[in-house]
């Protein structure tokens, strides 16, 4: 029998159909818990990085807000000795004087008023009591 | 997936070969010592590859082991360098206030220009283009500046503390190597005002005078230590504060800033009206010896204190020694009276007008003859207190001479005060005593004399003067307690003196001092000064203390005028008229009543609306305001906290209540509280403020 003959009597004679198919049900379940447990790992490394990242964001931000907090605050102590130089006496009495052409009162002018305030009468029913 | 074995999961027939394989006529065998061969020369490599990666992984441990253990410090000390930043917040220092809480020292940020010399190339250059935006840059400052930029090293200054718009010129300029720094800068934002009580701070933050530099360590407060994380741009990552920066303690101070104002434009105007040298005023609460106003001329601005001279920042008041003439007076007229060596109407013979010492005469102005003692002070006759100081004898002078207060320091508050010049008892000879008597040959200081007439103001009460209220720190309040030193002479002597120093004002030498309505009491001083030892004939002290409203003093006021060149020498004639215009001022603004012929107070009388009116007894010329009840929102009192002070007080005329106020400003805290039963015709405690605090919630309706 020649090489041709026997292959062509093999294939012949093979048929498909008798292959079955075992389905392993262990390495079944390893696979999916292998695929689960990378899953996992993969997820804790991506939550994991999300965290890093979220803290080198939250700390650029919270180093810029206290630095706007500090120039704020300048700002208001700024503003404030502004305030306080507006309300200087010599200055207020030269606008006064020089361009509201205000003028001081006199001691006739200028009335102390002494309040003297009397003590409120008894309830009515201490009154009556008496 | 081939087995264990090397099969297949499928099931094939026997000799079928593998795909991939070529296809074999035969069927291969496997043979079992060729399949344990191959298993031994896997092993083999296997077990090379195993040590290979075992001594690859000790090589790596071993090294870092080095690196972590050996090079432990080293590493970290380079990675702290590259990855951390030390910065040092300065400490704010402590504001100042006056009594009413206005501010009067004040720190805020500037900016410094500084460079770092070996980032820059042209030092001539980068020093010109500086030179065009900061103010006042001449070329002797370019040159320095072009000598600072083109020395070796990493830092210099270029200019400390510019304004803000000449840093913002520099940056836009982009020069390499320069820099902006921020630097504690202190401002006094009122200028000039009680410029010599509150002092000035150096460009390094120290105190140099004044309060600053007597309460610097109070006030400068600590600086603090952050250590900042950065990444490997040099932005900042994290930071983590190693220390905080402590702030200094705020100082409340005595000086109310309306009536410093008062006392330094009047000084002023009395300086100049009389062509003087200078001058001191001051004004103080002869009851608490705090020190209302002080005010010296010249003067200067301490925001610029480099600009000014010695002369104007020195502080007269508690620096300057003068011969206060015949103000000291007082103290030789409360010796002879407190131990009854002399009444007030015991008369005193002044004749001829003179009294010699050897070759020495001392001359009355006038020829009085005899006098009584209260007219020896009335008159100021120099004759008369040296008789008097005569029977007091050294001793018993000397001894009220130390009793007042004079030769020592008395002020804790200020920085270099002079104790002054007296003399021991045991060396006055009788000229001295003659001399002391009428109150030459002693030194003092205006705030001595002040201190001692304030003595004699309440009651007899030597109190030590201060400047310094109360000490703020991290919301806490100290204040400074009343301190009296000792009692000097008895609430009679005081009495008897006040009556004189009355009649002084009233028909003696101070009726310049006189003002409508109000007892003055008063003493009048006027010295010959002493230069090169002798005492000149054209340059004079011009002296007036008194108190005011005598009867019970509000106010002790002192004005010394030195060298008055203009209409007159006298301290009536200089020094009373700016005593007599500061006390109107001030009298004013504090809302003190007159005492002569007062006008009866307005009463204000209330009733019910609807009900019958209240029956006031109502003195004779006395106005009355009346006003009716309004009933208060369920007999509460109602929440006045953020009100003004006119507010709450028309808020509480309505519920019928009154008001007992103080401070200045708004509502802060009350005293019953919002919401509790209101009580008709109670007072009701309003402390006011400038600053409304967390808790005031604004007022409500009643």
């Amino acid at each position: 029998m020649s090489t041709m003959d026997f292959e062509y009597a093999i294939k012949k004679d093979v048929r498909n159909n008798p292959i079955v198919r075992e389905v392993d049900q262990a390495r079944q379940r390893q696979l999916w818990r292998s695929m689960g447990i990378g899953m996992f790992l993969v997820v804790v490394l991506l939550f994991s990085a999300w965290q890093h990242f979220e803290l080198l964001r939250h700390g650029y931000q919270i180093e810029r807000m206290q630095q706007e907090r500090a120039a704020e605050e300048e700002i208001n102590r700024h503003l404030r000795l502004e305030i306080e130089t507006l309300r200087a006496p010599r200055r207020i009495e030269k606008i006064a004087t020089e361009q509201l052409h205000l003028v001081a009162p006199t001691r006739d002018q200028a009335i102390v008023i002494e309040r003297v305030t009397p003590a409120a009468p008894p309830d009515k029913s201490v009154v009556a009591a008496r | 997936m081939p087995d264990v074995d090397g099969s297949s999961r499928f099931r094939r027939p026997w000799g079928l070969p593998r795909r991939g394989q070529p296809s074999a006529p035969h069927v291969v065998r496997r043979d079992p010592a060729t399949l344990a061969g191959w298993r031994d020369a896997v092993r083999a490599r296997l077990i090379v590859c195993a040590a290979i990666f075992g001594l690859w992984t000790a090589a790596i441990e071993a090294r870092l082991v080095y690196l972590q253990v050996v090079d432990h410090p080293d590493l970290m000390a380079r990675a702290d360098r590259q990855q951390t930043r030390t910065v040092v917040p300065p400490a704010k220092r402590g504001e100042i206030f006056d009594r009413n809480g206005r501010l009067l020292a004040y720190s805020v940020d500037a900016d410094t220009i500084a460079a770092d010399p070996s980032e820059i190339d042209d030092a001539a250059g980068v020093a010109a283009s500086l030179c065009t935006v900061l103010d006042g840059c001449n070329a002797d400052r370019r040159t320095d500046m072009a000598k600072k930029l083109g020395r070796r090293g990493a830092f210099v200054y270029v200019a400390r503390q510019v304004t803000p718009s000449e840093a913002r010129k520099v940056k836009d300029l982009g020069l390499p190597g320069i820099m902006l720094l921020k630097e504690s800068r202190r401002y006094y934002p009122k200028a000039e005002l009680a410029a010599h009580v509150l002092g000035y701070v150096g460009l390094d933050n120290v105190g140099l005078g004044g309060i600053e530099s007597a309460y610097d360590s109070q006030i400068r407060g600590k600086e603090g230590k952050v250590l900042i994380q950065t990444d490997a741009k040099r932005h900042a990552l994290f930071s983590r504060v190693e220390r905080p920066a402590t702030a200094g303690a705020d100082i409340e101070l005595t000086i109310d800033q309306y009536l410093q104002y008062i006392a330094e434009r009047e000084l002023r105007a009395g300086v100049e009206a009389n062509r003087a040298a200078g001058g001191t005023a001051l004004i103080m609460d002869p009851r608490s010896g705090e020190i209302l106003a002080l005010a010296n001329w010249p003067t200067f601005n301490p925001n610029a204190f480099t600009k000014a001279d010695d002369d104007a920042r020195r502080n007269r008041a508690i620096q300057d020694l003068y011969e206060p003439g015949s103000t000291f007076k007082i103290v030789t007229a409360s010796a002879a009276l407190e131990h009854g060596i002399i009444t007030s109407k015991t008369p005193v013979d002044t004749t001829p007008g003179y009294i010699t010492f050897g070759s020495r005469i001392i001359h009355d102005t006038h020829h009085y003859g005899l006098l009584s003692f209260t007219d020896v002070i009335v008159k100021s006759s120099n004759v008369g207190a040296i008789k008097v100081g005569q029977k007091l004898g050294p001793q018993l002078l000397g001894e009220y001479v130390n009793r007042f207060g004079f030769g020592q320091a008395l002020a804790p508050d200020f920085r270099g005060e002079t104790p002054g010049i007296v003399w021991s008892p045991d060396r006055l000879d009788p000229s001295a005593l003659a001399s002391v008597s009428m109150g030459y040959q002693v030194g003092v200081t205006p705030l001595q004399m002040t201190t001692a007439v304030s003595a004699v103001a309440n009651g007899g009460h030597l109190v030590q003067p201060h400047v310094v209220r109360a000490f703020i720190k991290d919301a806490k309040r100290l204040d400074v307690p009343r301190k009296v030193l000792h009692e000097a002479i008895t609430a009679e002597t005081a009495a008897t003196l006040t009556t004189i120093m009355e009649q002084v004002v009233e028909r003696g030498t101070a009726r310049a001092a006189q003002i409508s309505g109000y007892t003055v009491a008063g003493k009048t001083g006027t010295a010959a000064k002493l230069v090169n030892g002798r005492y000149q004939k054209s340059d004079y002290n011009a002296s007036f203390v008194g108190f005011i409203p005598s009867r019970k003093p509000r106010l002790t006021i002192l004005v010394v005028i030195d060298s008055p060149h203009g209409n007159g020498y006298t301290g009536g004639a200089v020094s009373a008229p700016v005593f007599k215009r500061i006390a109107e001022a001030s009298l004013t603004y504090l809302g003190i009543g007159p005492t002569i012929n007062a006008p009866p107070p307005v009463l204000v009388a209330r009733h019910d609306s609807g009900g019958e009116l209240e029956v006031v007894k109502r003195p004779a010329g006395t106005a009355v305001l009346t006003a009716p009840f309004e009933p208060a929102r369920n007999g509460l009192v109602p929440d006045l906290r953020g009100l003004s002070a006119r507010e709450a007080l028309r808020l509480l005329s309505r519920i019928g209540m009154s008001a007992r106020m103080s401070g200045d400003g708004f509502v802060v805290s009350q005293n019953p509280e919002p919401g509790s039963a209101l009580v008709r015709g109670d007072a009701c405690n309003l402390r006011l403020g400038r600053r409304l605090s967390s808790a005031a919630a604004g007022g409500s309706p009643p």
